[in-house]
């Protein structure tokens, strides 16, 4: 059990990349302008810096994937290409290990980031407005955390899966358009795509919950949806675009299933990574 | 008690062989040499012993463990250098070797073995700025941490100077005089010679000999030849038909005669001397390099006449 040993390797290396520090403070100077420019219309000091972190939700939902996918897209590839893996394997680290050493120290690199960007905005909010909903931002943060933990195990998982720099690359790049820009544009949405292939395709009557529950299988959504968990009563978005009209949202379109997709997103990739990569020719 | 062993075990990558029923058996205490031109399988032999790949067929087991079953295990073990290694963190070669010392649970003085490859003074640059030799080195000290039952070496004399090998050598002698099995590859057959008791030589994925050195020797018969030089050019002198002769060329003044044991070389001369004034005798023993070209034929190019070019490159 050698893990601890390559993630602690992995971890002192991705501590003296310059880039990785760079995009860390200009994350940081992000967080502290919005937190600073934040003026909630008619709010009161709480509820504006309530809706100061719900906003940042939202940016936060097209951010951090990015963050995690830069951050995470080469950890194995890039050895693989470089031929660093031969000298984790000549150790005693078995394949097990590297990958779960990789994971853990690219998932504290990445939380690490976004610890920072959440002291920033909560210092800076805290300066201007002179309050701290606490419950509200260590809610945000957590569920941010999980958040930006799927996309890295996505990327590690992708980086297992491949040889090679620039096939990690489109995997990652294509990762983030299946997972995010996909659910963001209305014109090319999954949930048009769905919607497309149910009535006009195949004639069947429309179904919005339906549309809805595949919207909801990315786990963009379910951050979305999450952050609802953590807010003050009331306080909840819609998250979907369309509901079904006169009906209560049925108990798979609650917030609380955005956990178990989460839990998907988490393991599924790992799992199919992994056993891509324990399986692997690795020259 | 056995170091390496391998039975039928066999690489296919698509349609090329890389390697095709290898059974080698290494003995324990061994230095055994592993020669072969380049794209012979000898990486790819040592990458199957490592589990980086995995075999098409076949199996592979070191130090008595099943390579598949348990690689960290064999890890434990076993001294690696392998082929086509990058230091690519941004870590000091000195960091390097902390956390190979840290990763085999051993208790090495980084400085002693720094100092045992010659990177004393380099120790706190970074890794990845090293020369090549200087990698080949700290990639050495890497590979002798722990004290290794088994040392792999993958070409370890790539990119070292005179001085490298050197101290490569001497201390490949000195672990394997306190017991330790050394198994490394190479394509330069004077570094096999200077250390190993026994050689394999690979050719297009089939092992085409196993043996000492001396057997080896001694495997390619009395093959010798003569080159005798006369005051006149030496044709039409029918020395091709005497038994024993294998080929005859002129050259110039000279007849270069290849006799199949030491024994034709006598009635060699004698015959020459009867036909024309013999001005000088040179004698040549098989040259092991002779050797390893014939078993290689030169090596994947399969040309007609091998070249020494092989075994240099």
């Amino acid at each position: 059990m050698s893990a601890p040993d390559v993630a602690r390797k992995d971890f002192l290396a991705a501590s003296r990349s310059r880039s990785l520090w760079l995009v860390a403070t200009l994350l940081g100077l992000l967080t502290t302008v919005v937190a600073y420019g934040y003026q909630g219309y008619r709010l009161g000091p709480r509820e504006t810096v309530i809706q100061l972190f719900m906003t940042l939700g939202t940016v936060f939902a097209l951010l951090l994937p990015i963050v995690a996918l830069v951050a995470s897209y080469m950890t194995i590839a890039g050895e693989r290409e470089s031929g660093g893996v031969t000298l984790l394997l000549g150790l005693p680290n078995s394949r097990h290990d590297v990958f779960l050493g990789k994971l853990l120290s690219r998932l504290a690199v990445v939380a690490s980031g976004v610890t920072f960007m959440f002291v920033t905005a909560t210092a800076m909010a805290v300066t201007r407005h002179g309050v701290l909903p606490l419950g509200t931002v260590l809610g945000v943060f957590a569920v941010s955390i999980v958040y930006t933990a799927v996309f890295v195990a996505i990327a590690v998982a992708l980086s297992a899966s491949v040889g090679a720099r620039s096939r990690a690359i489109a995997a990652s790049v294509g990762a983030y358009f299946l997972l995010v820009v996909l659910y963001v544009i209305p014109g090319v949405s999954v949930a048009g795509i769905v919607r497309f292939v149910h009535r006009t395709m195949l004639g069947f009557e429309r179904n919005v919950n339906l549309y809805n529950a595949v919207t909801y299988t990315s786990p963009f959504t379910a951050y979305r949806k999450a952050i609802n968990l953590v807010v003050p009563d009331g306080r909840e978005q819609q998250v979907f675009r369309r509901m079904a009209e006169n009906a209560d949202l049925p108990a798979y379109l609650g917030d609380e299933v955005s956990l178990l997709v989460f839990a998907v997103w988490l393991v599924g990739p790992l799992a199919i990574g992994y056993l891509r990569f324990e399986g692997a020719d690795l020259l | 008690m056995v170091a390496i062993r391998t039975n039928g075990l066999t690489k296919r990558f698509g349609d090329v062989v890389a390697v095709e029923e290898l059974d080698l058996t290494i003995e324990k205490g061994e230095v055994f040499g592993f020669l072969g031109p380049n794209g012979a399988g000898k990486s790819t032999t040592i990458n199957l012993l490592l589990d980086f790949i995995r075999p098409t067929d076949g199996s592979v087991e070191v130090l008595g463990i099943d390579a598949q079953q348990d690689p960290a295990a064999i890890r434990r073990r076993v001294g690696v250098l392998p082929e086509g290694y990058g230091f690519d963190d941004p870590l000091t070669g000195r960091e390097y070797l902390e956390w190979a010392i840290r990763t085999k649970r051993a208790d090495d003085d980084p400085d002693e073995l720094l100092g045992l490859v010659g990177l004393t003074d380099d120790a706190g640059r970074l890794a990845g700025e090293y020369s090549k030799g200087m990698q080949q080195r700290l990639a050495f000290a890497i590979a002798l941490v722990g004290d290794p039952d088994l040392l792999i070496l993958d070409e370890p004399s790539t990119g070292l100077d005179p001085n490298g090998i050197q101290q490569l050598r001497s201390v490949v002698r000195e672990r394997a005089e306190s017991g330790t099995t050394v198994f490394f590859s190479s394509h330069i057959l004077s570094e096999v010679e200077a250390v190993c008791d026994r050689v394999g030589v690979m050719n297009a994925g089939e092992l085409a000999a196993v043996d000492s050195i001396d057997g080896l020797r001694d495997s390619a018969g009395g093959a010798a030849t003569l080159r005798l030089t006369c005051a006149t050019p030496p044709t039409g002198l029918g020395v091709e038909s005497l038994s024993g002769v294998e080929r005859t060329t002129v050259e110039d003044h000279t007849v270069v005669v290849d006799c199949a044991s030491p024994a034709v070389k006598v009635d060699v001369v004698t015959h020459v001397a009867e036909r024309a004034t013999v001005e000088d005798i040179v004698s040549e023993t098989v040259s092991l390099e002779a050797l390893f070209n014939d078993l290689t034929a030169g090596g994947r190019d399969d040309g007609e006449t091998p070249t020494a070019e092989a075994v240099e490159r």
